[in-house]
């Protein structure tokens, strides 16, 4: 049984009187206390168009499982942004499946249903014009 | 202007059969496109108890203003039992399932206005804690 372990922090000014957060998991199997033994592995992938393009599929996980999924934008520039959706075709905001922007720097870690091609991970960057550089790494069961 | 930082460690001794695993990530939230931090943030806690139905709670509504901005969501489902999970929903879209003592972290674009998040529990109830960092609104006026 492998052992993982995941680790936020958080911290602000944005109030006065700050705000701190730290938090630790261990990625377990659904259900059960037993560690998840699988991986894609950490993968990289350069996009230098703005089409979007499968990260991970579905169906390389156990669909409604504990399955995990990590993605960061490894550039560091603020202005352009991945957008990441489930959808294998979504590259608009307003698509109903749209997650989020991760602008250079960001990060997210997230549970995946992975229940058929409409919980596919997309990656859509919003610029051609600079090489979008993508981590990212599955955790599943 | 606020600062916040999101850090990230991620560790395995044993999940690679060659080598350990060690990721770290560490981001400034920032506004959509530019440099600015985030200076709104929103955040809460209760207990969610198995709903009767396929019906979850809203942990937030998307809204016009937020359509299209930089917005981080923190949620953790603070339970202890095992088979005890909390549903996360994207409007109709299932993100995924936090079991006992799991967190995510994710941005939260709001495409639109119905891109509000859910949660929902499952096997029994569970204590969760959220937060939310994201731009400004404008306050709605008195009547």
């Amino acid at each position: 049984m492998a052992t993982t372990t995941a680790t936020i922090s958080i911290a602000s000014d944005i109030t006065d009187y700050g705000f701190a957060l730290s938090k630790t998991m261990t990625l377990t199997k659904a259900g059960i206390t037993t560690g998840i033994e699988n991986t894609n592995g950490l993968a990289i992938k350069k996009l230098a168009a703005t089409t979007a393009v499968v990260l991970e599929l579905a169906a390389d996980a156990t669909a409604s499982g504990a399955n995990k999924v990590y993605i960061r934008n490894t550039g560091s520039n603020k202005a352009e942004h991945v957008k990441i959706s489930l959808n294998a075709s979504a590259s608009a905001d307003d698509t109903t499946e749209a997650i989020g922007r991760l602008y250079g720097g960001d990060w997210m870690l997230i549970p995946w249903e992975a229940n058929g091609t409409g919980h596919n991970i997309v990656a859509a960057p919003s610029t051609a014009s600079e090489v979008t550089t993508i981590e990212y790494m599955t955790f599943h069961e | 202007m606020a600062t916040t930082t999101a850090t990230l460690s991620i560790a395995s001794a044993d999940l690679l059969p060659s080598s350990p695993l060690s990721i770290s990530a560490s981001s400034t939230l920032t506004k959509a496109d530019t440099t600015i931090g985030l200076h709104m943030m929103e955040s809460g806690s209760g207990e969610l108890t198995v709903a009767a139905s396929n019906n979850g709670v809203v942990v937030k509504e998307a809204t016009t203003a937020g359509i299209g901005t930089a917005a981080k969501v923190y949620l953790c489902n603070k339970a202890t039992d095992p088979t005890y999970y909390i549903q996360v929903k994207l409007h109709d879209a299932i993100l995924g399932r936090l079991y006992a003592g799991d967190w995510m972290f994710m941005p939260w674009v709001q495409g639109d206005t119905d891109a509000e998040i859910s949660v929902e529990a499952e096997g029994g109830t569970c204590p969760y804690e959220w937060a939310i960092f994201k731009e400004g609104e404008t306050m709605v006026a008195r009547t």
